[in-house]
């Protein structure tokens, strides 16, 4: 078995971005209920939402520059193009959106959310909509792999026939 | 008591934010449209991606910054404030999505 950097900065980057989604969630569900006793909680969600977002970015980018082009070129050789230039184009560009709104959710937090009902709303679009681009990443994530997967099954069944 | 303020810095941020976002999708066709633009970028980071990344990170903390200090989006209600993010985020999606699926 051989386990390469590849790998390990691919399923980082999905666990980062899963992670930060659910952290987001965290966030959102503990703001519906906002209180003195539970600020400390969300401003930790806050927080961990940032930095997992922040490790996704890092590792999906770094594995983006140097081993994605291979990959890509399967993919646009495939039968699925569009997974490339649909679904990378957009998630590439899109992550950005998610990562700016992780960032923002830790200056957000930092409101009275037990008395400022502005705030709580604040909190909790900005929570939702991290969850929601988030898992939207991980949808084009998969789209994008199984574009890689059916392109290389395709180069198997041309051989053995 | 129950307020419905955000304070500079939020409200600042979030302004800031939803200009970013807006940004972001703009660069993102205007590259793809424009090859020299892409080759200006990829020469300023090594790749035109990362600095694209970098540019938003900057002018996010920029805008975030002088909003702030400014208050311009203390002038601006909050729930208008929340609409333009969620609107500028649903713009990014749907035109992102359009953009490099139609062209």
């Amino acid at each position: 078995m051989h386990i390469g950097i590849s790998d390990v900065l691919l399923l980082a980057h999905a666990t980062f971005g899963v992670a930060g989604c659910l952290a987001a969630l965290w966030v959102f569900v503990e703001t519906l209920s906002a209180r003195a006793a539970n600020i400390g909680r969300i401003r930790t969600g806050a927080l961990v939402t940032a930095a997992c977002m922040a490790a996704a970015c890092i590792c999906g980018g770094y594995w983006y520059l140097h081993f994605y082009p291979a990959e890509k070129a399967l993919i646009l050789n495939g039968p699925w193009p569009f997974a490339h230039n649909l679904f990378m184009e957009t998630k590439e560009h899109l992550f950005f959106a998610t990562g700016i709104l992780a960032f923002l959710l830790p200056i957000a937090t930092r409101e009275k959310l037990d008395t400022n009902s502005a705030a709580r709303k604040l909190v909790l679009s900005v929570a939702a909509l991290v969850a929601i681009t988030g898992l939207a990443m991980e949808g084009a994530g998969a789209v994008i792999d199984h574009g890689v997967k059916i392109a290389l099954l395709q180069n198997v069944s041309k051989e053995t026939r | 008591m129950d307020s419905a303020k955000l304070t500079p810095a939020s409200s600042g941020f979030v302004l800031a934010a939803a200009i970013t976002v807006l940004v972001n999708t703009a660069l993102a066709c205007a590259k793809d449209a424009d090859a020299p633009l892409k080759a200006f970028m990829k020469s300023i980071a090594g790749h035109d991606w990362t600095t694209q990344g970098l540019f938003d990170l900057v002018l996010f903390a920029g805008l975030g910054l002088i909003f702030t200090y400014t208050r311009i989006g203390e002038k601006i209600e909050p729930n208008r404030l929340i609409a333009a993010l969620v609107g500028a985020v649903v713009i990014a999606g749907l035109g992102l999505a359009l953009w490099f699926g139609f062209t």
